[in-house]
């Protein structure tokens, strides 16, 4: 007898928008629908849960990046819009993802930068573009405003609101209709009562991604995995506080001890295949974004996702 | 010269009522504000209906039962259309643009409150004033009318960076003030333009806005800003007003009452104090050779007091200090001193007042060079030299206090006022007062029963680890880790609603013998994601609570003895069952649901429900020696009120009876009552 592959359960995944195409107001070739589910995925004969999209990060201060990545992207690294482009054009990617690492400079205060390098990587890919942005709480306010400002009407996605820093962010979500990253320390009642306090404060649940925190595999990923299997399986009984799709970004996975310690030639290998591993193991669980920072790690992933849905029939 | 005549509200508001009416249907051109997707915002968002000409605000003046400040909106867009927009400074219609970014300040917390200020000082002096505590609480404050003259030519300066925002030179402007928070409501608060139930909802809940009045106003101007009171905004009004709901206040008063009326509070962010504060000191104590005073410990009279005031009562972060100061103090010498801690809140509760009294400890540890042991009139404070000599007096324990309830309280406290007394005399008579306060405190919590609430509260604090545990936490058997009382759970509710306690209906009697109820049945199937379908909160055998880890003490039967022992944390030893505690816990912990064990606080086994679903105390066998001393004075007397005056000397230890066969002989030695109760199996 065959199993009952959505197991009795009732609840849907939550849909958010990314990016929004000239006809939706915005400049982007594409938008995603995100979420959606109704099972887990890569069920057999399932057609229910849709494949992950894989984002690849880029930065716009490589001092802060991992010198693997910088070492294989060469030039690119300093020219945050030339590398958004090779990113869409060379790497595959779904999505760009901007992490704002100038904002961990010390007593940083360059917010008409960051709003340049917004507009800049904006004009560079036509992907959807996720923004990780303030690197330091005081300067939260002024850096939300100025992201969401930069990319009003393109419907970005935030990051990363956390529970006691959530403000600004979901003032930028709300001013000028992005989506937010709501990130708890693997826990699932945080990543509730977060949810929950982003609701009191006016953000639609469908601006809400949940990054369960993503911890590197052998160094804590199983406690995310158990994480996130949780808060999926809360959202499919119809908890509808935790029915949003999910973002893991295993950037934890190039700085283990095997990676640092890793020599010569083989160091770039063993930093794709750890940033693989946690990766796969993430889609698994049921992320429906996948972050990643090595360009190799992005053909990898595409190519065992397509592996899984061919071996499972879909 | 300008007339100087008390102003009746109501009957002002009438004759402007009619006036607006006349008006309305003079308006004789077309007329639409550029930059904005809401039309006439306010129009807008209580009708739905875009006004741009005579006609259309005829019928949404209708709509909406004349309402006035509809009809200024249409007059004043009608009169910009015919005069055009005012030069510099004023501001005029300010755009969407704009309105984003002001909402944008709010949402994210960088400006607290909006205030709208109208009509015509009799002195600039007082507007500065007035306008500078509203620039220093964070409030973005708009301006229309004879202030703004008044202001500039009292040199203040006029601008965004500066929040005064000079909206135009006519009361009227006042408008605007409402139309950018119609257009905040319907940009942010996903009010739907036409929606007026839910714009007046959020208007009232979420819009922090405050009105002041000053002289000078027209019947029309008195009537459409009194509209502005169906949006929950406070009128709070300066001389020559009278009658109606407008606030008469004093200028000293003004922002604070309106403040206060809205519940806008300022965040503290920073103690003012010459040392350091931070749960990192907490562990730092202070010895003797370290300390420049000290106070109570045995060595002085001292006592400590918080104490809940009625609204109004006490002014936030006030610091009083009644009899000598550090300076006159003798080095190493010990001093009385009494701390007293007044609170307001609209959500503070007098039940809250020992909960909160018990941080009185952590705080002044958190001082770097203030040290704290014990409570109520036992305390023990020390003061540091080094911090001594850094400046710190006992009035900056006072600003330390006051600081921090604000800080980690800002949704349950409004005001707190410190006062720090060093007058021997003084101390004496406030330590009188304050026993008979914890005398009543005392009665009151040990008095409360189960049965006498209707509503648990649950925690599950620890499914970061274990995944489906959840505590049920009554009035007679604290959390199993023995950290949180019910009235705890209570209050952490209160303070975050969407936390780790929840309120629990305990709903229908099922047994009352084991304590099970429909309520806390379905509470824990939820809470534990199904996997639990009942929980007795009074048996080890049938249905107990789940285990975390936590507990500070397991209960499990022993059925060769027809009893329950007890282990507890601290014990490292063998036990009767085989087993140690940490076999025990490793066995039962986890979330799970165990018949036969059950995860315990050491204050739950002096509770009249203990072991209530087997039969009572009686059947308790064996405890650790150690525990049984801790419990000792006061089991004691409760086993001899409950009729066994000799059990206590029946229960044994692992002294008395290490092995299950040396229980077995000592309890049937010694007469123990498990052993004729009912079979536990």
């Amino acid at each position: 007898m065959e199993p009952d592959l959505r197991f009795g359960w009732t609840g849907t995944v939550g849909e958010v928008i990314l990016g929004a195409t000239r006809s939706e107001g915005g400049t982007r070739s594409r938008s995603y629908r995100i979420g959606g589910g109704t099972t887990l995925p890569f069920m057999e004969k399932e057609v229910t849960s849709p494949s992950p999209l894989i984002a690849f990060e880029i930065c716009d201060d490589p001092q802060y990046w991992s010198p693997i990545v910088n070492d294989f992207c060469g030039e690119l690294i300093h020219d945050p819009g030339a590398w958004a482009k090779t990113a869409e054009a060379t790497y595959g990617a779904d999505l760009v993802r901007l992490c704002l690492t100038s904002t961990k400079r010390r007593d940083f205060s360059e917010i008409p930068e960051l709003g340049r390098t917004v507009e800049t990587v904006l004009a560079s890919t036509t992907l959807p573009l996720i923004i990780e942005g303030s690197n330091e709480p005081k300067i939260d306010s002024e850096v939300f405003q100025k992201c969401g400002e930069t990319g009003q009407n393109e419907r970005l996605l935030l990051g990363t609101a956390e529970a006691g820093r959530y403000r600004s962010i979901a003032a930028a979500a709300l001013a000028y209709n992005h989506a937010i990253i709501a990130q708890s320390p693997i826990d699932i009642n945080l990543a509730k009562q977060l949810n929950i306090l982003l609701k009191e404060i006016g953000v639609q649940k469908d601006h809400i991604v949940i990054d369960p925190y993503t911890g590197a595999l052998g160094y804590g990923f199983e406690y995310s995995y158990s994480a996130m299997e949780r808060i999926r399986f809360s959202a499919l009984k119809g908890d509808a506080d935790l029915a949003m799709p999910m973002i893991c970004a295993p950037s934890d996975s190039l700085t283990v001890k095997e990676v640092r310690e890793a020599e010569g030639t083989d160091r770039n290998a063993i930093a794709v295949e750890w940033e693989f591993a946690t990766s796969l193991a993430a889609a698994v669980a049921g992320a429906e974004i996948i972050c990643v920072r090595h360009p190799d790690t992005v053909r990898r992933l595409k190519a065992a996702i397509t592996g899984l849905k061919a071996r499972t029939g879909v | 010269m300008e007339r100087i005549y008390v102003i009746d509200v109501m009957l002002a508001k009438k004759n402007g009522n009619e006036q607006l009416k006349n008006k309305i249907s003079s308006i004789s051109r077309e007329f639409v504000y550029e930059e904005t997707a809401y039309h006439l915002p306010v129009s807008f968002a209580l009708t739905g209906i875009a006004v741009h000409d005579q006609k259309s605000a005829a019928d949404v003046f209708a709509n909406t039962n004349n309402n006035p400040l509809v009809a200024a909106e249409c007059l004043l867009a009608a009169a910009t259309a015919a005069e055009g927009k005012e030069p510099a400074p004023y501001t005029g219609f300010i755009s969407d643009t704009v309105i984003r970014k002001l909402g944008y300040s709010l949402v994210d917390g960088s400006i607290l409150g909006l205030a709208l200020i109208v009509g015509t000082p009799k002195s600039a002096g007082t507007a500065a004033a007035i306008c500078r505590e509203l620039q220093e609480k964070y409030m973005l404050t708009f301006l229309a009318g004879g202030v703004i003259p008044s202001l500039a030519s009292a040199g203040v300066k006029l601008g965004l960076d500066y929040r005064l925002i000079p909206l135009g030179s006519k009361p009227l402007h006042s408008v605007h003030f409402v139309d950018i928070i119609a257009r905040v409501a319907m940009m942010f608060g996903g009010v739907s333009p036409g929606d007026t139930h839910r714009l007046l909802t959020y208007a009232a809940e979420r819009a922090k806005a405050i009105v002041v009045v000053f002289p000078g106003l027209s019947d029309e101007d008195v009537a459409f800003i009194d509209g502005m009171r169906v949006l929950g905004f406070p009128i709070l009004s300066l001389d020559d007003y009278e009658g109606g709901d407008w606030i008469p206040s004093l200028p000293e008063e003004i922002v604070r009452t309106g403040m206060d009326m809205k519940g806008i509070r300022v965040t503290v962010t920073a103690i003012p104090i010459p040392m350091g504060c931070s749960p990192a000191f907490e562990g730092k104590s202070i010895r003797k050779e370290e300390m420049q005073v000290e106070f109570g410990g045995g060595r002085s009279p001292a006592f400590e007091l918080l104490r809940m005031r009625n609204p109004g009562e006490i002014e936030d972060g006030k610091v009083t200090v009644i009899g000598p100061e550090i300076g006159s103090m003798k080095e190493g010498a010990a001093y009385p001193l009494g701390i007293i801690v007044e609170v307001t809140g609209r959500a503070m509760k007098k039940d809250y007042e020992p909960v909160l009294e018990r941080r009185i400890h952590n705080f002044i540890n958190y001082g770097e060079g203030s040290w704290h042991v014990a409570q109520r009139d036992l305390i023990w404070v020390r003061i540091s030299k080094e911090a001594f000599a850094k400046g710190v007096k006992i009035e900056h324990l006072g600003k330390l206090l006051a600081s921090k309830f604000r800080m980690d309280f800002p949704q349950l406290l409004d005001a707190v006022a410190v006062t720090l007394v060093t007058d021997e005399e003084k101390v004496l008579a406030g330590k009188t007062e304050a026993d008979k306060i914890y005398r009543e405190r005392d009665a009151r919590i040990k008095g409360m029963r189960d049965f006498e609430v209707d509503t648990y509260y649950s925690c599950t604090l620890c499914q970061t680890f274990a995944p489906n545990h959840v505590c049920i936490i009554t009035p007679e058997r604290p959390a199993l880790c023995g950290a949180i009382s019910w009235l705890d759970g209570k209050i952490a509710y209160e303070m975050s609603p969407s936390g780790a306690n929840q309120p629990v209906e305990k709903g229908a009697l099922i047994n009352a013998q084991n304590g099970e109820f429909e309520g806390v049945n379905r509470f824990v199937k939820k809470a534990s994601h199904g996997e639990i379908e009942r929980c007795s909160l009074y048996s080890v055998m049938e249905f107990p609570m789940t285990c975390c880890g936590c507990f500070e003490a397991i209960a499990l039967m022993l059925p060769e003895v027809n009893g329950i022992m007890i282990v507890n944390r601290e014990y490292k030893g063998m036990t009767p069952s085989g087993m140690t505690f940490s076999t025990l816990a490793g066995t039962i912990g986890g979330g799970a649901q165990t018949p036969g064990f059950a995860g315990i606080s050491k204050n739950y086994i002096l509770s009249d429900r203990f072991l209530q679903g087997e039969g009572g105390i009686e059947r308790l066998v064996w405890m650790p020696s150690q525990l049984k001393e801790e419990l000792k004075p006061r089991l004691v007397a409760l086993l001899a009120a409950r009729g066994h005056p000799d059990l206590f000397d029946k229960i044994a230890d692992e002294n008395t009876a290490p092995t299950i066969e040396d229980l077995t002989a000592f309890l049937a030695r010694a007469g123990h009552p498990a052993l004729a109760m009912k079979p536990l199996m």
